[in-house]
């Protein structure tokens, strides 16, 4: 074979008229093609162990290739989300003129089991004759009574789990909502019939509005950049690993081909012919890999966010940067982890020199992301593109810092470490004599860890930011039921059939009027027997007939309530109401519902809520907390009750629902990320210990307990991971309040990094334990035949 | 060579079958080496040898047959058991050395040592002098991929027999050294087994390694004859 190789070398480049006396030499593009096609042969058809390294190259590139297509697809998935939603908007600002064929709509949103279900009432005004457009995803107007619904609505309609919730939506189900009328595949929507919409309903002609290209803020366009660099960064620096799979069987490969007279820079054309060619199937199986896992993608719903497989399209300009640039950058990576390589015709490989690794240039990357990042804590404004640009870049500066400094700093910790028991013996020289492929190991989970530090530090401190105190008080009540334009009977049939439900410990029912206009000013008016009027004003004593005066103090405006005694003449027809000379003037108190109300309280006895116009029914609602279902028993007793009705949740603190979703991305690519490191972890240690197979079964043949060998793999990955850890700790610290003074908000707390660390730790003990059951395997003597 | 004295049988193998898949190692092998005795272990390559001197040595347990070490049915040991008579009892040397690359030389041959709970000092220092027995005291501070193959191999010997092994099986331990290098290894491993009575198992297809041995013993298809008895 080497003959054979060698003469065909010579005929290869016989045109190119470059030859020496040692044979083919030269960089020419002909010698670059010949060496990288040899190389490519080497990755195909060197056996077995050359074809396995080679498909662990493509796995390992091709998982962070899928992620990378994956991240491409994001705009395209964010831009036809947004157009579907938009699409189902119902344009309703200046409203039909008379004699248009319009339809009449309400919003019907309500919540199961804390699903948030989407929907309207829908009527058209023309009945079944009209021709105004149906709802996105239909092909027609549901009927009074009739129902379309959204896929997964209908399977969770059909389900034992959504029992309750049939009874709430029980019109007939007479057709499915297509994916033009829907956001995502797992999403729960519904259009309903009806011919019972009041002629003061909003109406419309038209579907359809466009929110593209609406701001956000500063502070969450920082946050976003910042998550899709610090998930893509592990990525990248995964791939950059992946490529150097076997990197010392390849370097003996290398030295046969010198001995048949390559030359030095042949060989590392040899050498960056097989990385590309894994790289290259990789890419392919990394498309592979995102076609199949689009599908998959489309299918699920996580924390109530779904997609649809057609949505995730790679945008082709990022596609192709893509495709350049994996196979690039392993042929880059390679030839640069050849530099510190000697490989010599005799087959023997040594390290060059063993020149110990140099601090100087590794600092620069880091310290030109501080120069970067610290000139925006002072002057940070997200409307400025070249801002932004600066922000990434110095994001990801300091990112790669980290990646090219935790070698260095592992081989200068692991240089001092002083000996100890085998285990630990075995371990500490084995990463003194090549700590680099360790450090490169945990580099991935470092930037990770790193990067989710600095962005936990952020949300926290923007956390407070953007959570606000509502005042409401849970343990008062837990729920509000609101109706509008209920009639006295109406009134009081709610509140009793609220309190009625299984698992409704106490109610506290109102009827209310705000901003009544009267001869004597505009005041607010409550009517509630002296159970609820306790929860609002504060009075020692109430019997029934009693009125409330109360005032807030607030500033301007004319007088908060009447006087006792006083004569009130509502504008329009209402008629006329005097108040109680006894009323008495008292201080009002905070509802449950955080709201510190002035103006007339009146028990029904003396004020009868039909002498006011539009009054809304309250029910301030307490439940057993061990009755989870109780709520949405309330929610199906208020449904029945029209279509102005209405349930709060009462929360203490809320939280902007653009923040909590970029949490939950946040949360979701983590994860993802979290696991293709974790599996790119276990493929390159077991691919370390494939290349010290027959090693280990020596030191099992002359007696070696397998738990020594086991504790020192555990040892040579915990080093560089608590080494690799606490920067990424620190390098994470200094890049949050970094952040969080860029976007002028004060640190919450400096020790985020804690779980950050523990949950990368986590993955580190997931990865050894993955490893032992082939660290057993290739312990076994089978390692010591040759034949 | 002239053989030791009649001594008792230390190592015996009986009828040993071994198969690999579909294809059978050893078939019908038998084999006895006694204190302080040198047998060569020679055949054809893919013959067995290596299997034979696997299963002599507790490393890879026979299919069927009987091997006894000392007394001890080695087929009736635990896998701890024998683990722990590899460390106290046996040492190996393989074609390539095999050292453990990121130790020095005196690490690595004070590792059985400390494996069987020797104090790192004392391993090390008895380490330096079995490297010096084996004239390769100059590379302890070295790491086996700065030494050469020759003084690899003495480095491995000296490994084999530190803990004083009673039996020494060594599978072809020149095979990767030039003619000079090897007759070298083998006469400092032949001289410091016969010192310390060691029995050595020779994997060899080498007559001229072979030539160190009191006895022949030859492997062809999955049985071994005895030159000796066959004489």
């Amino acid at each position: 074979m080497s003959a054979g190789l060698a003469g065909r070398d010579r005929a290869d480049t016989r045109p190119g008229g470059a030859h020496g006396p040692q044979g083919p030499r030269g960089g020419g593009s002909t010698s670059w093609r010949r060496d990288l096609g040899i190389g490519a042969r080497f990755a195909l058809a060197s056996g077995r162990s050359g074809r396995v390294r080679t498909v662990l190259t493509a796995v390992g590139v091709g998982l962070g290739v899928a992620v990378l297509l994956l991240a491409a697809s994001v705009p395209a998935m964010l831009t036809a989300r947004t157009d579907r939603s938009d699409a189902r908007q119902i344009v309703w600002n200046d409203g039909p003129t008379p004699g248009q064929d319009a339809f009449r709509f309400t919003g019907a949103d309500t919540t199961y089991r804390g699903q948030d279900i989407g929907g309207y009432w829908v009527q058209p005004e023309a009945g079944a004759d009209t021709t105004a457009p149906p709802p996105p995803g239909t092909d027609r107007w549901p009927a009074p009574g009739e129902l379309f619904v959204s896929p997964a609505l209908d399977r969770l309609l059909d389900s034992d789990d959504g029992a309750l919730l049939a009874e709430r939506l029980s019109g007939e189900r007479v057709g499915s909502i297509g994916q033009e009328g829907l956001v995502g595949s797992g999403e729960l929507y519904f259009y309903a019939g009806t011919d019972d919409l009041p002629a003061d309903s909003p109406r419309s002609v038209a579907w359809g509005v466009s929110t593209r290209g609406e701001a956000i803020g500063p502070t969450l366009t920082l946050l976003i950049l910042i998550v899709c660099v610090v998930l893509l960064m592990p990525v990248a620096v995964f791939i950059g690993t992946a490529v150097r799979f076997g990197g010392e069987r390849r370097d003996r490969r290398l030295a046969a081909l010198r001995l048949v007279g390559a030359d030095t820079a042949m060989t590392r054309r040899v050498a960056a012919g097989e990385a590309l060619t894994g790289a290259v199937l990789g890419l392919l199986f990394g498309v592979a890999l995102f076609f199949l896992g689009r599908q998959f993608l489309g299918g699920i719903t996580f924390r109530g966010e779904s997609g649809y497989p057609s949505d995730i399209v790679p945008s082709p300009a990022l596609a192709l940067v893509i495709a350049l640039a994996v196979p690039v950058s392993a042929v880059v990576v390679t030839l640069l982890a050849l530099r510190g390589v000697v490989i010599e015709p005799l087959g023997v490989v040594r390290e060059a020199a063993g020149r110990p690794r140099r601090l100087g240039w590794r600092l620069v990357p880091g310290v030109l992301g501080l120069l970067l990042l610290a000139p925006l804590a002072v002057t940070y404004q997200a409307a400025d593109d070249l801002t932004l640009v600066q922000a990434a870049v110095g994001v990801v500066a300091l990112l790669v810092g980290v990646t090219v400094v935790l070698p260095w700093l592992v081989e200068r910790v692991v240089a001092r470490l002083h000996r100890g028991p085998v285990s630990w013996q075995l371990a500490v020289r084995r990463l003194q004599l090549s700590s680099g492929p360790a450090a490169r190991a945990v580099s991935g989970i470092t930037v990770a860890v790193a990067g989710a530090t600095a962005l936990s530090m952020l949300l926290s401190g923007v956390e407070d930011e953007q959570t606000f105190d509502t005042g409401q008080d849970p343990s008062r009540a837990q729920y509000e039921v609101v109706a509008y334009g209920l009639d006295t009977a109406a009134s009081r049939r709610l509140v009793s059939d609220v309190g009625g439900q299984p698992g409704v410990d106490a109610t506290l029912g109102s009827v209310n009027a705000w901003g009544v206009e009267t001869d004597a000013g505009m005041f607010d008016f409550q009517i509630a027997d002296c159970a609820a009027l306790r929860e609002v004003v504060e009075t020692d004593s109430c019997e029934p007939g009693d009125v409330f005066l109360t005032e807030t103090g607030r500033p301007g405006g004319g007088p908060e309530h009447p006087d006792p005694g006083q004569e009130l003449h509502f504008t329009g027809e209402q008629g006329s109401w005097t108040v109680p000379a006894d009323a008495r003037v008292v201080p009002p108190r905070l509802d449950p519902s955080g709201v510190e109300s002035s103006g007339v309280f009146a028990t029904p006895e003396a004020l009868d809520q039909g002498t006011l116009p539009d009054v809304i029914t309250r029910v301030l609602v307490r439940v057993d907390p061990g009755e989870p279902d109780a709520v949405e028993r309330i929610r199906n007793v208020a449904w029945g009750y029209g279509f102005d009705t209405a349930i709060w949740n009462m929360q203490s603190q809320r939280t902007s629902e653009e923040f909590q979703r970029i949490e939950r991305g946040l949360l979701v690519g983590a994860t993802g990320i979290m696991l293709i490191i974790g599996l790119s972890m276990v493929v390159s240690t077991v691919e370390q210990l494939r290349e010290r197979k027959r090693l280990l079964s020596v030191l099992v043949a002359f007696g070696t307990r397998r738990r020594t060998l086991g504790v020192s793999v555990l040892w040579q990955s915990a080093v560089p991971v608590v080494l690799g850890l606490a920067l990424a700790s620190l390098v994470g610290t200094v890049l949050g309040g970094l952040l969080l003074a860029m976007v002028d908000v004060p640190v919450g707390s400096w020790f985020v990094f804690w779980p950050m660390a523990m949950a990368g730790a986590g993955v580190i003990a997931m990865v050894t334990f993955a490893s032992l059951p082939p660290l057993w395997r290739l312990m076994r003597a089978d390692g010591l035949r040759t034949e | 060579m002239n053989p030791p004295h009649a001594a008792p049988a230390l190592l015996t193998a009986t009828d040993v079958h071994k198969t690999y898949g579909s294809t059978p190692a050893l078939d019908g092998a038998g084999f006895t080496i006694r204190a302080g005795e040198i047998v060569a272990v020679m055949g054809p390559s893919g013959s067995g040898k290596s299997t034979l001197l696997h299963c002599l040595s507790g490393i890879v347990p026979p299919d069927s047959g009987t091997i006894h070490y000392a007394g001890h049915d080695l087929g009736a040991l635990s896998d701890a058991e024998r683990s722990a008579l590899r460390r106290t009892d046996f040492g190996f040397v393989f074609q390539f050395g095999q050292l453990v690359p990121e130790l020095t030389c005196t690490e690595n041959v004070a590792l059985p040592l400390r494996l069987t709970g020797v104090p790192r000092k004392e391993a090390e220092r008895r380490a330096t002098e079995w490297l010096t027995r084996l004239e390769v005291q100059d590379v302890r501070h070295h790491r086996p991929g700065q030494i050469s193959g020759g003084q690899g191999q003495r480095v491995a010997v000296a490994r084999a027999l530190v803990n004083d092994p009673r039996v020494l099986f060594a599978d072809e331990p020149t095979g990767a050294l030039d003619s000079l290098n090897g007759e070298r290894v083998m006469q400092l491993l032949v001289a410091a087994a016969q010192e310390t009575g060691t029995a050595v198992v020779l994997v060899t297809h080498e007559s001229r390694v072979a030539a160190y041995s009191h006895r022949e013993v030859v492997v062809r298809d999955g049985r071994a004859r005895d030159m000796a008895g066959a004489a």
